[in-house]
């Protein structure tokens, strides 16, 4: 991420608006200059930090750009591998060594009989070193002394500056105080790609695994989040901290909402609102982004099975009841149980073809440490969710009494869940709470979010 | 299942609270939790007790301290101990500089014997704090600051990075010592306080905030910490702690090539200045108006590089470290502090002269190294840039070499006299270096330098 210094010169406050100047990643001039950057920056693999960041010196010129400037060579460096070289003892005991004899100087006197060289030259030969090698590591544990050993990225001048622009809109969050989201749902069309047979499998995997990306990400960076569901399907979501309601206007979790914002951007339809107090305005200003941006992320969606158990039992349902061989369909992670301050994605959601409304969501419960375990039955509790099959695995030190008074049905399974068993339970938990399955034709009917 | 309550990033949070009747303030219900502040967790523990809440808060550790230092507390140090202890181990207490408040407060920890954090307000303060802590309890101690991030038992951070640390361990502490307590009320400075639980708290500071310090949006100190405990007045001790120092100043000039690179920079940065009458326009803030302007202006810009490259030719120039090498050998022997402007010149010197060098880079456990080493004797000799400035101990350092001469800060010189602080009658001298008829007179001759011996 970019530092303060880069960011705030460009951000431009109107009134109580905020906005960020991003820069034209079509324009040729900058094009070069991303360009030249990323050929410098290839150029000093081997050379120290210092080396590189003095490159950039000498490049800016007296170029007014030089925030812009700067702000590349950051993103450059930041994707990038730095690291010490390697030395015999640590860099501060070769210091302690060393120093033990200073001050010293080129030419001797009374009180100082060993030259510079004499001293790096007696301590080099205890190391089995040349003085001049002894001089170079000598700090080599400074950020400075690092070498640059992997570029990192393979970057092309548009790679670099859409990057940096994302970089200058997370920047402006490090101030934010607050920030509210609302992703659109997109089931339906999402279920317009299941019918249909021309799909693209890494859009429907990123569709898919969307929102579970976002809560993934919301948690991972400790912030502190209330959800609602839109009446036109979707989620608003409020971001904050533990500490916001307490203190008027926090900026504590600006770091960590920045930090975050690159996952929004894994949702199709999305929206932002965030509460930023930047250091040169008066008060609060309001920085408003939506899906229409032509901000693209780098953080990856998860698309693949979060275990080898989920795996198998997609595949081994593909195999036995995919097709037309049943009546159900199996999709992934595409429900989201709203539980307060915290979600439940089921791993499976299996949805009869016949009325997509008859919907039983399948979590499996695998090999996991017993704290994942006790929140996931208090989840469980929390849900009070009818439609919903836990397949728990016996070996996990959970016994049947946990999640009693749960409403949701429980299987144990000893090595791998019994497909047979599984889809009977699924068929009788459907009866019961859906009713008689429906003969005949597939009824096409509007579908409602959970 | 039960009802619990739980730390949660500088939060208290109440669970299964649904066979409770009533919660009462300071709870709140925020996002389907009842929840409260950090620091009010001394007042919702009885009510806790009395609904059979399972307390699941604390993490802090209680353990066996012992005291290595033989000095004994003065007396106003022995009272100001009993006096927070009368308080239940929470409130300020107000001691002039230089009265020993840290003693005090290593007292304060052995006697609460429980996981403590220490907030300080400057990296300098925390090496300061991590050195005395690791001498007296001659035990391991954390340290979390934007370089090093290491959580122990005795941890000391900086007001920066608390908010940090006490969000996420904020329950491992049972002690929480605020030094320099008077920043406080600030708003950002307040929250660390403000999401801890811990139930003991010292505040230390020289100066307490006035009552309209700590109104409106600032943070009160009496609700965060505690009241004042215990005040001992600055003249009781006057006069007692100070180093007799003088001052000196070598002037040196440019060779031919520095100082025609010089002239020229000059004018191109000066003359910048000028021809936009930038002073006159912008009165003290002008300096930030020309950085303002060079990411616009060509002509600007070019003014502040030139502005860059004279820095660091006056602080680099052939005759100070000249004048810096016939001073190291002329004071061969006696332990000597450099002090750069910069921190790349700093380095300059540790490789040249092959002495240690201490910088906002340097470690504490290599920082603490080499202080030892200096007052043992090991090292005549530190460079260091601005870093030791800000008030750390080297009592037994006689000579300060000051390498950049170029600053403005007016109490430059006080404070490095404050350096010298000594146990023994040990007449201090304080050199400066200068570059003749360069900008560094003109701002040497604007700063008010007591006591000064030319």
């Amino acid at each position: 991420m970019l530092t303060s210094e880069l960011i705030k010169p460009r951000l431009r406050i109107h009134g109580s608006n905020l906005r960020v100047a991003m820069v034209n990643e079509q324009d040729p001039s900058l094009q070069q200059i991303a360009q030249d950057l990323i050929c410098l920056f290839h150029r000093h693999q081997g050379q120290s930090q210092a080396a590189w960041e003095e490159a950039v010196r000498v490049y800016e010129g007296t170029n007014v750009d030089y925030v812009f400037i700067r702000g590349l060579a950051k993103v450059l460096a930041d994707a990038a591998t730095f690291k010490p070289l390697t030395t015999p003892l640590p860099p501060a005991t070769l210091r302690e060594q060393v120093f033990a004899y200073g001050p010293v100087f080129e030419k001797p006197d009374l009180f100082h009989p060993a030259t510079r060289q004499e001293v790096l030259r007696e301590v080099a030969d205890t190391l089995e070193l040349s003085p001049g090698e002894l001089d170079e590591i000598l700090f080599a544990d400074r950020g400075a002394s690092y070498r640059l050993m992997d570029p990192g990225s393979t970057w092309t001048p548009s790679t670099l500056l859409a990057r940096y622009n994302l970089e200058l809109a997370r920047g402006a969050l490090y101030w934010a105080s607050h920030i509210t989201i609302e992703v659109a749902s997109n089931y339906k069309d999402l279920w317009k790609f299941r019918t249909q047979t021309s799909t693209v499998p890494e859009e429907r995997a990123v569709a898919h695994t969307a929102y579970k990306d976002l809560w993934r990400y919301i948690k991972l960076f400790k912030l502190m989040f209330w959800a609602e569901t839109l009446p036109e399907g979707g989620f608003r979501i409020d971001l904050d901290g533990p500490i916001s309601p307490f203190v008027s206007a926090t900026t504590r979790y600006g770091r960590q909402m920045a930090a975050f914002f690159p996952a929004l951007l894994l949702c199709e339809y999305w929206r932002m609102h965030a509460y930023v107090r930047p250091p040169q305005a008066q008060g609060e200003t309001l920085y408003r982004l939506d899906h229409t941006c032509s901000l693209t992320t780098h953080f990856k969606s998860s698309g693949t099975f979060d275990s080898q158990l989920e795996e198998d039992f997609a595949l081994e349902f593909e195999q036995k009841m995919g097709g037309k061989r049943g009546h159900w369909q199996l999709l992934r992670e595409s429900e989201v149980l709203l539980l307060g301050d915290t979600v439940m994605i089921p791993d499976f959601v299996l949805v009869d073809e016949a009325d997509e409304n008859r919907k039983i969501l399948v979590e499996l419960v695998g090999f996991w440490h017993p704290n994942y375990l006790r929140r996931k039955v208090e989840k469980v509790h929390a849900a009070q969710c009818s439609h919903l099959l836990l397949l728990v695995y016996r070996g996990l030190n959970v016994t049947e009494e946990a999640f009693e008074g749960s409403a949701s049905e429980v299987i144990f399974f000893q090595n791998k869940p019994v497909l047979k068993e599984v889809m009977q339970t699924v068929d009788a938990m459907a009866n019961r709470i859906y009713g008689p399955r429906p003969k005949g034709k597939r009824k096409k009917k509007a579908q409602s979010s959970a | 299942m039960d009802a619990s309550a739980f730390f949660q990033g500088g939060t208290l949070v109440v669970q299964h609270s649904d066979n409770i009747e009533h919660i009462p303030f300071p709870f709140q219900f925020v996002k389907s939790r009842w929840r409260c502040e950090a620091y009010r967790y001394h007042t919702v523990v009885p009510w806790m007790q009395e609904q059979g809440i399972r307390n699941a808060i604390p993490r802090w550790q209680h353990f066996t301290l012992e005291l290595h230092d033989s000095r004994d507390l003065h007396e106003y140090q022995v009272e100001a101990l009993e006096a927070w202890k009368q308080a239940k181990g929470r409130g300020s207490i107000v001691l002039p500089t230089g009265a020993g408040k840290t003693l005090v407060a290593a007292h304060a920890i052995r006697h609460v014997s429980a996981s403590t954090v220490v907030l300080v307000p400057t990296t300098s303060l925390l090496y300061q704090w991590y050195a005395l802590l690791t001498n007296v309890f001659q035990t391991e101690i954390g340290v979390y600051y934007s370089s090093e991030k290491r959580v122990l038992p005795l941890t000391v951070t900086t007001y920066h990075s608390a908010g940090d640390l006490i969000a996420e361990y904020g329950n491992s502490f049972k002690l929480l010592i605020c030094d320099e307590v008077h920043h406080l009320p600030a708003k950002t400075w307040g929250e660390a306080a403000l999401m801890a639980p811990a139930p003991f708290r010292l505040g230390l500071t020289a100066t307490y905030p006035e009552d309209h310090e700590q109104t409106g949006e600032r943070w009160r100190l009496d609700e965060l910490i505690g009241p004042i405990v215990f005040t001992q007045r600055l003249e009781m001790l006057v006069g007692k702690q100070l180093a007799e120092y003088r001052t000196q100043r070598v002037r040196v000039d440019l060779t031919s090539e520095e100082r025609a690179s010089y002239e020229s920079l000059h004018e191109t940065y000066l003359g910048f200045v000028r021809e936009r009458g930038l002073q006159r326009t912008h009165g003290a803030g002008w300096l930030g108006e020309l950085m303002r302007l060079s990411a616009i202006d060509p002509h600007a810009r070019r003014a502040m590089l030139a502005r860059r490259q004279l820095l660091k030719l006056l602080e680099g120039c052939q005759g100070k470290f000249a004048a810096l090498e016939a001073l190291l050998r002329e004071h061969a022997g006696e332990r000597i502090l450099v002090f750069t402007e910069s921190n790349a010149v700093a380095y300059t010197i540790a490789r040249q002269y092959l002495v240690p060098v201490i910088s906002h880079e340097t470690g504490v456990a290599e920082r603490k190294h080499i202080l030892d080493a200096f007052q043992a004797g090991r090292y005549s000799v530190i460079a260091t840039s601005k870093v030791l400035n800000e008030g750390i101990d080297v009592p037994e350092a006689k000579v300060a070499i000051v390498l950049g001469g170029g600053t403005s800060k007016r109490e430059y010189l006080q404070r490095l006299g404050r350096i010298l602080r000594k146990k023994e009658p040990l007449q201090a001298v304080l050199i400066e270096l200068l570059v003749r008829n360069t900008i560094e007179e003109g701002k040497v001759q604007r700063r008010h330098v007591p006591r000064e011996n030319r």
